[in-house]
């Protein structure tokens, strides 16, 4: 077993500034929570604020400083993100939350991801070590890294400045007795307890823990407890370490906060464009996709509106799923500053053998453009522009057609086909029958027409209340239009119904 | 090898490339030439009519260009001149779109002239600007075999037409453009239009323009004889 640590010291900050562009550093920025910062920018820092201070010192080193009240549920959120993020590594991943309230050194939230199985999947350690860290850095979020053969000294040695220099340029796992090396090393107050028991543990002289583990365990367990004893045997790996395994759901959620309100719908692209590839790199490392993208944008106050991009075949191209994002964004007229942007994809589903989209050749590529093109009229004209045609069985000539809201652009012949039926039919159909004057036994319509051909009696739902009782004839208008006109034989009334165009 | 040698070389290998340079330019579309009449592509789209495809420079329908077609009155047939084109295009699966029609195209009428209804799109844009903008994507995107579109309450400017023109050439796509006639006067961009009216039972054409070809014939076209057969009805 080799575990991975990953430590997030900043994720308070993180979690709220994330969203923005490179630049806002230099704003001095602090998280506070119950009168106490949490975090503090590196701007901030560089004044002296630091996490521990109350608000009134912090607003005394710094007078400028901006203030942002935490948010745990984000801060959990973002850590849900992390986690699916490490799942798209390894399978065994355990998130684990920050302490309630900062009080130490050893309380940041945790990522643990066992490596030791996907090892050979990744291209070995080295290379795997780096693309974490980089889209770690992709992501702006700022973390540290232990690595152990229990999570417990993983997360220990993740403190451990030596350790942590050696991990920046490790080729391999090191082997056992270097870990316990390591650990014996370490300063005790990096272990993972409370502070009482460390205040204790120095009291007794204790500094180091290669101290603590040479006096034998059932006098250790005397004085400081079982639950410690226990402790130590996972650290030392005598005994199992187990964590809270996490599954991921088959969906994805990100969000990402604005401290400063947009204002205008391009601006947010920028950050639209982040949450999808986000969503790409995953999609594309659990093998799914979605139909569907859900762009939530929050207007705090003010409540939100909801977005949806349709895709009609599975898409992993981050480029192409920005361009349709973009297309709806840019219809939006926004009434209220955006607070936040949220994507979320339920639905995810598993990617077919037959269904990626990226082919060479000639004509699944034209398939694909008409579902690129598609997708993109969708985005921009609305569901309710676009329709297809399709026949229905049924005698009478208005029901004799459906429009099709879907479009089928593979034609797969399926079941039952309906045909046509045999008789010469208008090509325009007027949506409703349009009224023909009619005069001492002469029909006009734009002019005088003359009956050709009919009649062709249609009697449908005779057996219903509404009886559809016509005779069609073809008939030809002054100017040389041929019509489809009816006599309504209830009501003895003449109707245009369509145009032999 | 000689200096000689080289400039000799050098001279065969500039004259080759201004040769392909010129066969580049000659090769377009909207160059005609005289003398190489006979040699030309028929690349047209056949109209399904003998006649009016003898009329045609390019043996048919011209690919990727725009073909005007002005009428004034709907029923004379003009939907059926291009029924033929429409389903030879949707047999080879390729998409057709209609972009406002007037009325709702009737589908078993389309079925039994040959169209595969799976392959026509139907779109309605909520005004001048989502229309335009969804032609030119249509056209542009090469998978739509033709594309035809009725022309709304103001007549498009003319550089938006040329803008769907040049789209068209782009995605390879036959554009018919439905007007009235009396846009018949106004320059146009399209490479071929044609005039349409009715003439008795039949329908009549005349060329008013077209790219690397004659203009000013005519042509009458009988409708389908199952349609204006006269059998005296009872009424």
């Amino acid at each position: 077993m080799l575990w991975l640590c990953i430590q997030f010291p900043r994720l308070p900050l993180q979690a709220l500034t994330r969203a923005q562009r490179g630049g806002p550093e230099d704003v001095p920025r602090a998280v506070v929570e119950q009168q106490l910062v949490v975090d503090a920018n590196r701007a901030a820092r560089a004044r002296g604020v630091h996490s521990g201070l109350t608000i009134a010192t912090a607003c005394a080193l710094c007078a400028e400083i901006e203030l942002l009240p935490r948010d745990t549920e984000r801060e959990a959120r973002l850590l849900q993100e992390l986690a699916q993020w490490g799942y798209s590594f390894t399978p065994v991943v355990s998130p684990r939350a920050a302490g309630a309230l900062h009080t130490g050194d050893g309380d940041y939230a945790c990522l643990y991801l066992e490596l030791g199985g996907c090892l050979k999947a990744n291209g070995g350690l080295e290379p795997l070590l780096q693309q974490l860290r980089s889209e770690l850095r992709q992501m702006h979020i700022s973390a540290f890294m232990g690595l152990g053969h229990s999570p417990s000294a993983a997360h220990m040695l993740g403190q451990l400045e030596e350790h942590r220099q050696w991990l920046a340029g490790a080729k391999a796992p090191p082997s056992p007795q270097q870990w316990r090396q390591w650990i014996s090393f370490a300063p005790g107050k990096l272990l993972d307890c409370d502070h009482k028991t460390i205040a204790k543990l120095y009291a007794c002289g204790i500094k180091r823990v290669s101290q603590l583990l040479a006096i034998p365990l059932s006098e250790v367990g005397s004085r400081f407890g079982r639950d410690f004893v226990d402790y130590l045997a996972r650290l030392n790996g005598t005994r199992h370490d187990p964590v809270p395994s996490y599954q991921p759901p088959p969906e994805f959620h990100s969000e990402l906060f604005f401290p400063s309100p947009l204002d205008n719908s391009e601006q947010l692209l920028f950050p639209a464009g982040r949450l999808v590839r986000e969503l790409c790199q995953q999609l594309q490392r659990r093998q799914l996709y979605s139909q569907q993208l859900r762009w939530k944008l929050d207007f705090g106050q003010q409540g939100c509106k909801v977005v949806s991009v349709e895709i009609s075949r599975p898409l992993l191209d981050a480029q192409r799923l920005i361009a349709l994002t973009k297309l709806q964004l840019e219809r939006i007229v926004l009434e209220q500053p955006v607070q936040a942007l949220e994507l979320t994809c339920d639905r995810l589903q598993s990617l077919g053998q037959e269904t990626v989209d990226d082919d060479l050749f000639g004509e699944a590529s034209r398939v694909q453009r008409s579902h690129q093109l598609l997708d993109r009229l969708r985005a921009r004209l609305g569901h309710q522009a676009l329709s297809g045609v399709s026949l229905k069985e049924s005698h009478l000539p208005e029901q004799a057609w459906q429009s099709a809201d879907s479009l089928v652009l593979q034609s797969r012949q399926r079941g039952h086909r309906v045909q046509p039926v045999n008789a010469a039919r208008p090509s325009w159909l007027l949506p409703r029958p349009d009224r023909i004057q009619c005069r001492q036994q002469r029909l006009f319509y734009r002019g005088e027409l003359r009956l050709l051909q009919g009649p062709e009696r249609i009697d449908g739902y005779w057996w219903q209340h509404r009886r559809h009782a016509r005779d069609y004839y073809i008939a030809r208008g002054e100017e040389g239009g041929l019509y489809w006109v009816y006599q309504d034989l209830t009501s003895e009334d003449w109707y245009l119904h369509g145009i032999y165009a | 090898m000689s200096s000689a040698e080289n400039l000799l070389q050098n001279k065969q290998l500039t004259d080759g490339l201004k040769q392909q340079r010129l066969d580049q330019l000659l090769a377009r579309a909207d160059i005609w030439q005289a003398a190489n009449e006979h040699r030309r592509q028929r690349s047209g789209i056949t109209t399904g009519y003998a006649g009016l495809d003898a009329l045609l420079a390019g043996g048919g329908w011209p690919r990727g260009a725009t073909t005007e077609l002005l009428v004034d009155q709907a029923g004379i047939g003009e939907l059926g001149l291009l029924l033929p084109a429409l389903a030879e295009l949707t047999r080879r699966e390729q998409m057709v779109v209609l972009v406002n029609p007037p009325h709702i195209p009737y589908a078993p009428a389309l079925a039994s002239a040959g169209v595969q209804l799976e392959k026509l799109l139907i779109l309605h844009p909520q005004g001048p600007r989502d229309s335009l903008w969804a032609m030119e994507q249509s056209l542009q995107s090469g998978c739509c075999g033709a594309l035809l579109s009725w022309q709304e309450r103001q007549p498009p400017a003319d550089k938006d037409l040329r803008r769907l023109q040049v789209a068209a050439r782009e995605g390879d796509c036959l554009h018919f453009h439905f007007r009235p006639q009396s846009c018949a006067a106004s320059p146009s961009p399209a490479s071929l239009r044609l005039q349409l009216a009715s003439d008795g039972d039949q329908l009549a054409l005349q060329l008013l323009k077209q790219l690397g070809g004659r203009t000013g014939q005519r042509l009458h076209l009988a409708r389908a004889a199952d349609l204006t057969r006269r059998d005296r009805p009872l009424h």
